[in-house]
């Protein structure tokens, strides 16, 4: 049985039930995809030929006379199936690409077409994979996909070691010393974006009030965990409740343009010289509170812990991140709003864990369940954040 | 049992580690990330197998327990009151024959009362509720985190 928004809102006890729908509308369809996706049957991974034919016979649509070679699959990655290919020219003119599509589900939900006009909208503003191709329905490949110009460059260094999905990468103090401005200054940028000013297709901004920006992300996420059954325990009960009734006020001037998955693992760099390359995925970039973005920078899991120090994304410590990030922003954090997004941060992560990937997994929609149920083990590492965060309680 | 489940997750552990995995191509890099999880996975259940039925025992010891707690010592009005009764009858209905659906029941019955005393609960109930479950949850998760350690995920 297919379960659908409005089952969902009879069944999911409220605080405020006038605005617990209060959400982009980009987000609403995503919800009702995904609600409606849970009755397909298995989805199965392509194959190299199948990928191969696929692109093959999209490019005799779309550019006529180009030809596909090379067809790999890219590894690391919890969420998109992704292939590396080579497009020849008929001038012989050849350019690598890379084919990023959607399993049926996946341990998150989003929209291809989106990030597909937010890569084109941050081309040259800060280093990102040039957007080439999008077909958003999925009406040529099996499932919606996009198609973007391969970045030279490296996740994590080489000779790091097996880590899944880029959690916990060391970089070592010599590319530290490389990276660490580049990462809080291109973070400060992408927060600077003049959304206003340059609007972003189909994304809305959350100014109807000023509590709108919180209640956009914990509705998502909040319905999210009902549509892929999440198996609840106390301590998520509690935080859900919790976010629900202290959501922060997001003055006009906190709103910004958020990557909403800022963290090493998720930009390229070049190793020799340290440059940043490009950044990746941009799935759930929205317009928000910038402190989301924070708190999500300084999740610990996303970081490194070595002989007691946490390091966040192996490059700055908390209060360090913190305080540079005013000064070379010239904002200024409010630490209460941080502890909110620090704990909706460690929800999330409990919501991607425990219920989307295992429901993606238990469905038999993915083409990596095995990746999905490891990561599914994570989850207690966020319940534990989670009664650290609330037990500490709203710092001053 | 003959052959028994460690014999049997042992043979298949290394069949997949050196017979499969080798042979996979070296481009199959999607294939060999699966086939090390595999392994992974097979290796960290071979080691708790045993132990799985005390855990899951333990883990529905301390829902009862945090919902009996809850019981006693969450008041409020209406909504509270049918969350509390709820509690009470979930934590009845547990004799120990169904471990996983006892212990899921008891915490969906511990859900509901999380947001029927937001909307009810006396000041001292809430306050209450925030602490027995803060009390629980650090030790139970701290239980879950040394459980899925050797996943590598946690610097525990």
């Amino acid at each position: 049985m297919s379960i659908t928004s409005t089952t969902l809102a009879a069944t999911v006890p409220v605080t405020q039930p006038s605005i617990t729908n209060d959400m982009e509308a980009i987000n609403r369809r995503i919800l009702d995809r995904r609600a409606a996706n849970r009755s397909l049957p298995p989805y199965r991974a392509a194959l190299i030929p199948e990928a191969t034919e696929l692109l093959a016979s999209y490019f005799e649509r779309v550019r006529p006379g180009a030809k596909v070679d090379g067809v790999r699959r890219v590894g690391g990655g919890a969420s998109k199936e992704q292939f590396f290919f080579g497009l020849t020219d008929a001038d012989g003119s050849k350019q690598q690409y890379l084919l990023r599509m959607d399993p049926r589900s996946a341990i998150t939900e989003t929209d291809r077409e989106r990030e597909f006009i937010l890569l084109e909208a941050m081309a040259g503003y800060v280093p990102v994979p040039a957007a080439a191709w999008i077909d958003p329905n999925g009406s040529h490949f099996p499932q919606p996909a996009a198609i973007m110009k391969v970045v030279r460059g490296v996740t994590k260094p080489s000779g790091s070691g097996v880590k899944v999905s880029g959690l916990g990468t060391y970089l070592g103090e010599e590319l530290r010393v490389k990276l660490r401005d580049q990462f809080l200054d291109l973070l400060i940028k992408i927060h600077a974006y003049d959304f206003r000013a340059r609007p972003l297709s189909g994304y809305e901004v959350p100014d109807s009030d000023t509590k709108q920006a919180a209640r956009w992300t914990t509705n998502y996420w909040r319905e999210l965990w009902h549509i892929d059954e999440g198996e609840t325990r106390p301590i998520f009960a509690l935080a859900e409740q919790w976010l629900a009734d202290n959501m922060p006020d997001c003055p006009p001037e906190n709103l910004a343009l958020t990557h909403g998955d800022y963290r090493t693992g998720n930009y390229l760099f070049d190793e020799e010289s340290g440059e940043i390359t490009a950044l990746l995925d941009w799935e759930l970039a929205r317009i928000g509170d910038f402190h989301e973005d924070l708190g999500w920078v300084l999740m610990q899991i996303f970081g490194t812990m070595i002989d007691g120090t946490f390091r966040a994304s192996d490059l700055f410590g908390r209060e360090e991140f913190i305080t540079e990030y005013e000064r070379r922003s010239g904002r200024t954090v409010n630490r209460a709003t941080l502890h909110y997004y620090d704990v909706l941060s460690s929800y999330k992560c409990y919501i991607i864990c425990a219920a989307n990937g295992l429901a993606a997994a238990r469905s038999q929609h993915n083409h990596q369940d095995v990746l999905l149920t490891f990561l599914g083990t994570a989850t207690a590492i966020f319940a534990g954040d989670l009664v650290r965060l609330l037990s500490h309680g709203e710092p001053a | 049992m003959t052959p028994n489940v460690d014999e049997r997750i042992a043979s298949v552990i290394r069949s997949l580690s050196e017979v499969i995995l080798p042979h996979l191509p070296p481009e199959a890099s999607l294939a060999q990330e699966q086939a090390h999880l595999c392994i992974g996975h097979l290796q960290i259940l071979r080691a708790q197998i045993d132990k799985v039925p005390a855990f899951e025992r333990e883990e529905l010891d301390d829902a009862l327990g945090v919902a009996r707690e809850l019981s006693t010592k969450v008041t409020g009005a209406e909504h509270t009151k049918a969350a509390v009764t709820a509690i009470n009858a979930a934590v009845a209905a547990s004799d120990g024959s169904d471990v996983r659906g006892e212990r899921k029941r008891v915490l969906q019955a511990i859900d509901t009362l999380v947001k029927a005393v937001s909307t009810d609960g006396s000041p001292e109930g809430k306050s209450a509720a925030s602490r027995l479950i803060l009390q629980h949850e650090a030790a139970r998760s701290l239980k879950d985190r040394k459980w899925f350690a050797p996943f590598g995920f946690d610097a525990l």
